[in-house]
């Protein structure tokens, strides 16, 4: 039974993506380059399977970089018993348009276009709660140098995957697809509250690092896997 | 909501160990999870123990129910019940989703009652299986044969999918002398090799590696530890170089000591027998003063700014004669002068001085060291040996003691006060004036007239001159004066005379200026001027002539004050100042008497 609601999530999954497509390509608008005078101008080449590389580095360096940030952020301000909050893996993570398998053989039975498709949204959806730790974060005393600028740099660097990712999509799929993130800023749980104590803004953060960790292994998980396709579709075949 | 939850949680966790992963049964507590592990992250297990309930140890009594967080779907049980191994729930590949949290409990159907729950991840129990194919390969061995490195290799465990991208492994490879307590660890390494550096190799080594996911904390088991040893090369070479090197660091110690010593000779020789200081004056060579080179030594001297070479350039041959008083038998010995002026002669400085003065860069063609009083006082026309009467002092008797007094006081004074007199002696000519007598016969001579006369200096041989002094600011005397005066001078023409020519002074060549001091009186001899002549009888000659050399037959050779260029004259006694020739001739012993009026 419950691998019949599986695939019925899986199925809706598509339904949504599917009708959610002809959105995005209205408003697609083709990824060029621009140089620093802002004139458009032709981008230099590089190939698909280099620019693969280049994207799951990004994603590799995002999810190691997160990783510190989490525990940076658990050894400043999260008080020793509610570590084992993070084994728990993020409960309350901000919940996504569709839900992504956890298994690895469905993983392996999603395509290409769903694979990249997913991770772009992954990527979209957590440029805003990223601001908002930062601003939470510098409004702490004692906030540590480095945990501010872990995650300004995720901050950055979430755009570079991003673009890869569009690019990628391009590539591969031969789609357009848009790039501003404005799409899901409604699906997602806002994020503008006022601040509560600080107990429980610290345990949001600590929730929102543990969450965004997650996701960034996701990202790098679906990207692998998109990679081993492109070198070796056998071995990266379950069963 | 969020704070209900937070607190259940803590209140839950407060209990429960945070490393849930590790199988650790608690004896003392009632039935509890003992631990739930993944090896690939496609499946996990879990494992409970009764605890102190002695009676649940029976399978089916206790039973896991678990739940899925996100699908928030009811409590099921375990998919999977080992079989084989006691209290252990097995969820396979279908049951283990990565990214969703999991919450299992223990329950004791029967009474319905939970004794453990807890939550997790998968990845967060994940402990991989530890890396295969452990090898190593000899990378170098050092230069001594003490040392070397080698390679290892190993591949990740094949439960892991490293390639898909499922798992992405750290690895951890330590190592050991064998059988040694501790081990080292070398740091994570993503990749499939690693190399160990600096092992001995007389020692046998001990290899193992681990492996984690990246972004965890959860190693896995070592793997089987691997013997790494390399023999010892047994060569001649490893028993030889502690001897040899120290012989040979010996020997370059020594060598280096030894250039060191060589090299630094000078220095250390001024550092452990520092030289005595030997006196010096700047600018002169100590070799000079050996050799007795004075000629060089008074050209030297003159050079030097303090001994105002003015003097030496414009007046350009000896100024006065110095005679060195170096017997003092000749002082003590009364002699005629003695007598004459009635006073003892201790001094030495009434004395013609031969003076080898080295300050004095007089331009003389006479060797002042070898001071000759006698040819001096041969000087005296008509005066051929010591101790003879002079004519002029026999015939000025009277008037030289008081000469003598006045002068002697002054001729102490002038062998000091001629060099700083020497601005008065720009204008000197080359006069020399006969102011005493030494005991000796020699003769005393006394500045003369300030006369400004231009004449060449012998500067050339300046050094072979005998330094002409003159000695006092008395009045010339000549030989011809003095016997006139001795003769037909009256007694006394007075004081205020000062300087009574006479007109017979008609000498030939010019003798003197006809200013000479013709008093008598034992008065206060006035201090004569030599710029003041009163009445020059004379025509226009001056008072004072130079004696400007001396003859093999001492006679004495004069020359006017003219400009006559100064030679000095290779004489065949060398004692003598060499004097321009006279254009008058000279005056000779003979000549004097003819001068007579």
């Amino acid at each position: 039974m419950y691998l019949i609601k599986n695939r019925v999530n899986v199925l809706q999954a598509w339904l949504w993506c599917v009708s959610l497509w002809p959105c995005w390509l209205s408003h697609a608008v083709p990824l060029d380059c621009k140089d620093e005078t802002g004139s458009l101008a032709q981008c230099a080449s590089i190939s698909q399977e280099k620019l693969l590389d280049r994207v799951i580095q990004h994603a590799e360096l995002i999810y190691r970089v997160s990783e510190e940030s989490c525990t940076l952020f658990e050894d400043m301000f999260v008080p020793y018993p509610l570590h084992a909050l993070r084994s728990q893996g993020g409960n309350l993570c901000h919940t996504k348009p569709f839900p992504i398998p956890g298994s690895k053989s469905e993983i392996q039975q999603i395509s290409d276009k769903w694979l990249l498709h997913s991770v772009l949204m992954l990527v979209q959806s957590w440029m805003e709660p990223l601001i908002y730790l930062q601003t939470t974060l510098n409004r702490y005393d004692d906030a540590p140098d480095a945990l501010l600028n872990k995650t300004k740099w995720v901050s950055d660097k979430l755009l570079s995957l991003e673009q890869g990712v569009v690019v990628l999509i391009r590539k591969m799929l031969d789609e357009g697809i848009l790039t501003s993130s404005s799409i899901f800023e409604h699906t997602l749980t806002p994020y503008n509250e006022q601040s509560p104590e600080v107990l429980e803004s610290v345990l949001r953060n600590y929730n929102l690092l543990i969450c965004f960790k997650k996701d960034a292994h996701k990202m790098e998980t679906f990207l692998k896997l998109l990679k081993c396709r492109q070198s070796n579709k056998l071995s990266c075949v379950s069963y | 909501v969020i704070q209900r939850t937070i607190i259940s949680k803590v209140c839950v966790y407060v209990l429960c160990p945070v490393q849930f992963s590790l199988p650790v049964s608690d004896p003392s507590r009632g039935p509890h999870f003992t631990g739930c592990r993944s090896r690939e992250q496609e499946t996990f297990r879990c494992w409970w123990s009764a605890g102190i309930f002695q009676n649940l140890t029976e399978p089916g009594t206790l039973r896991v129910f678990y739940q899925t967080k996100n699908a928030l779907s009811e409590w099921q049980e375990c998919p999977d019940y080992t079989h084989t191994v006691k209290n252990e729930c097995y969820f396979n590949k279908t049951f283990t989703h990565i990214w969703t949290s999991y919450c299992i409990q223990l329950r004791s159907v029967r009474e319905n009652i939970t004794y453990d729950e807890t939550c997790f991840t998968v990845e967060n129990i994940v402990h991989p299986d530890p890396p295969i194919g452990l090898n190593w390969t000899l990378l170098n061995v050092s230069h001594s044969g003490l040392h070397f490195d080698i390679l290892v290799r190993w591949a990740p465990p094949p439960s892991a999918d490293v390639q898909m991208g499922w798992m992405s492994l750290m690895y951890q490879v330590q190592y050991r002398v064998r059988n040694a307590s501790h081990w080292e660890m070398l740091d994570l390494e993503s990749g499939t090799q690693q190399s160990i550096y600096g092992l001995h190799t007389d020692k046998e080594y001990e290899v193992r590696v681990r492996c984690k996911m990246s972004a965890f904390n959860n190693f896995g088991e070592f793997s089987d530890s691997i013997l790494v040893h390399v023999a010892q090369i047994p060569s001649k070479e490893s028993t030889f170089p502690t001897t040899l090197v120290l012989i040979f660091g010996v020997i370059g110690l020594v060598i280096l000591l030894v250039l060191l010593i060589f090299s630094q000779q000078q220095r250390l020789m001024v550092i452990f027998l520092p030289p005595i200081p030997a006196p010096k004056i700047k600018g002169i060579d100590p070799e000079l003063l050996k050799n007795g080179k004075l000629d060089q030594l008074n050209s030297l001297l003159s050079s030097q700014d303090m001994y105002k070479p003015d003097f030496y350039h414009e007046d350009p041959w000896v100024e006065f004669i110095q005679l060195d008083l170096d017997d003092p038998a000749e002082k003590n010995e009364s002699s005629d002068t003695q007598h004459l002026l009635g006073l003892s002669r201790s001094g030495s400085s009434h004395v013609l001085h031969f003076k080898s003065d080295d300050d004095s860069g007089r331009a003389s063609c006479y060797d002042p060291e070898i001071p000759n009083p006698e040819d001096l006082a041969a000087l005296l026309p008509g005066h051929s040996g010591r101790g003879d009467n002079h004519p002029l002092v026999s015939r000025s008797s009277s008037s030289i003691p008081d000469l003598g007094v006045q002068q002697t006081s002054e001729v102490e004074e002038t062998p000091i006060q001629t060099q700083p007199a020497v601005p008065s002696w720009v204008n000197m000519d080359f006069y020399a004036q006969v102011s005493d007598f030494t005991p000796a016969g020699g003769v005393v001579l006394s500045p003369g007239q300030l006369n400004s006369s231009p004449e060449k200096k012998k500067e050339e041989e300046n050094e072979k001159k005998i330094p002409f002094q003159l000695v006092s600011d008395g009045a010339y005397t000549s030989e011809n004066t003095a016997r006139q005066l001795s003769a037909d001078v009256p007694p006394s023409p007075g004081p205020e005379q000062g300087y009574q020519t006479f007109p017979t002074q008609a000498v030939e060549g010019n003798l003197w200026n006809g200013e000479y001091l013709v008093s008598t009186s034992d008065s206060q001899i006035p201090y004569l001027l030599p710029e003041a002549p009163p009445v020059p009888i004379l025509p226009p000659v001056s008072g004072y002539t130079v004696v400007q050399e001396v003859d093999a037959q001492h006679s004495l050779l004069l020359n006017p004050p003219s400009s006559q260029p100064a030679i000095c004259p290779h004489s065949p006694n060398k004692h003598l100042p060499a004097m321009p020739t006279m254009p008058m001739g000279y005056l000779t012993p003979d000549l004097l008497g003819n001068l007579t009026p």
